[in-house]
């Protein structure tokens, strides 16, 4: 009859090295057995004590890790940071490229924006899953041989030149990102809502545009989120990220002012639903976009600017 | 109680190498597994069953006990003694032992080093 000492045994055992499982096997099977003796010499009966003892001794599993002197961890205090710092720069970097691009392609060669921007989406999730998985796996299999890394050691010479004053909370940048994030969405949200007209589907802004302009819109939205990003690690506004945010700020008001002031921004059939847009109404609504979109632009270069150099002195 | 949970954590820090001190002294007089693990607890040095015996093997195998199969009684047992390299070992453990008290007391009263 199998007993549970012999289960626990066989668990045990099963992953402990095969050399010393036998002798592990009589000696532990024999400190059970007095363990349970013990017990029963203060009046516990056989098969409640077998079981307290037993308990006591606990998981099999973690029992033979420590007969192995094997640790129970994935990463250990010696490579996480370094399988950290990778995992960021990769995951932060690598994902938004492949999306980006895809994205892209998928645009160019296929009439269906909506679908591209889902295949980039896609794509840049896979890659950010194979990326957290290969990498966490290697760095596992590393910790399990005992690899040494050969890593340069920490030294004074690696601190930040100055401490780093933020100028950019992270509240600051989470708010900008999400922002970027909804203004992307709402691109092909458009195109498929039913909210405004009459329950049918009613893209807001011209579908022909999907084949020329809003792509080039999105991807300098995208950049944007980068720019965010990278304006957060730095800390604060610098003149290169300042070049780059005017760059993204024209990238965008340009071809959007030139849209909507050349009435190509909105969708026809939208705008012959609304008696007012029809008439006249398009004029006005372009105006006072063009309007609020250079004076955001411009504030907003012009704020960069000057943090910049608030920073830089 | 969060301060007992720190208390329990901060004791079992300081406990974490008496019990190879301990065992080091214990075993001079050879004994097996259970045994061993009742005088400990006896003196003062609780220990878990699961912790002492993975214990004894690693102490073995680094050369501080030496082991042997005493199958006399009914039931075979491991007997474990102290090897004469942990004889060394535990001499040195002692000193340094003795060490951190005196350099307790030193701090406590107070006196320049």
């Amino acid at each position: 009859m199998t007993t549970l000492t012999d289960r626990y045994l066989a668990a045990t055992l099963r992953s402990v090295p095969a050399a010393r499982r036998a002798e592990i096997a009589d000696e532990l099977r024999a400190s059970i057995a007095d363990m349970v003796d013990g017990r029963a010499a203060d009046g516990v009966d056989a098969v409640t004590a077998e079981r307290e003892v037993l308990t006591e001794l606990g998981n099999p599993a973690q029992l033979a890790a420590r007969y192995s002197d094997r640790r129970l961890q994935l990463i250990g205090p010696q490579y996480y940071l370094a399988w950290q710092r990778l995992l960021i720069l990769l995951v932060s970097s690598i994902p938004a490229v492949v999306g980006v691009l895809v994205g892209a392609i998928e645009a160019t060669v296929s009439d269906n924006p909506g679908g591209a921007i889902g295949a980039g989406f896609s794509a840049a999730f896979n890659v950010a899953v194979q990326i957290a998985f290969w990498v966490t796996l290697v760095f596992a299999v590393l910790e399990r041989v005992g690899t040494p890394l050969n890593l340069p050691e920490w030294t004074v010479d690696q601190l930040p030149d100055e401490p780093v004053e933020r100028d950019v909370s992270r509240t600051d940048t989470c708010a900008a990102i999400v922002f970027l994030v909804l203004t992307i969405a709402f691109l092909p949200w458009q195109q498929f809502q039913r909210v405004i007209g009459d329950g049918d589907r009613l893209p807001i802004l011209d579908p022909a545009l999907w084949a020329s302009w809003l792509p080039v819109l999105i991807a300098v939205l995208v950049a944007g989120i980068g720019l965010e990003i990278a304006k957060y690690r730095a800390g604060r506004w610098t003149w290169p990220l300042v070049g780059a945010n005017a760059m993204l700020n024209l990238a965008f008001a340009v071809p959007a002012s030139w849209l909507l002031l050349t009435d190509r921004l909105l969708n026809p059939d939208f705008v012959a639903r609304f008696a007012w847009l029809r008439d006249g109404g398009v004029d006005l609504v372009a105006r006072i976009s063009v309007v609020v979109t250079v004076g955001i632009t411009v504030w907003d270069v012009v704020d960069s600017a000057v943090k910049a150099r608030r920073a830089a002195r | 109680m969060a301060s007992d949970e720190i208390l329990r954590t901060h004791l079992q820090e300081l406990r974490r190498g008496t019990v190879v001190v301990a065992s080091l002294v214990a075993l001079q007089h050879p004994d097996y597994g259970y045994a061993l693990l009742q005088r400990l607890t006896a003196h003062g040095f609780p220990v878990d069953a699961n912790t002492l015996y993975p214990l004894l093997r690693r102490l073995e195998e680094q050369g501080l006990l030496t082991s042997e199969w005493n199958t006399e009684e009914s039931r075979p047992r491991k007997f474990y003694r102290t090897s004469e390299a942990g004889e060394q070992m535990l001499r040195r453990l002692l000193d340094d032992l003795a060490a951190v008290q005196a350099s307790l007391t030193a701090l406590i009263e107070g006196a320049p080093r």
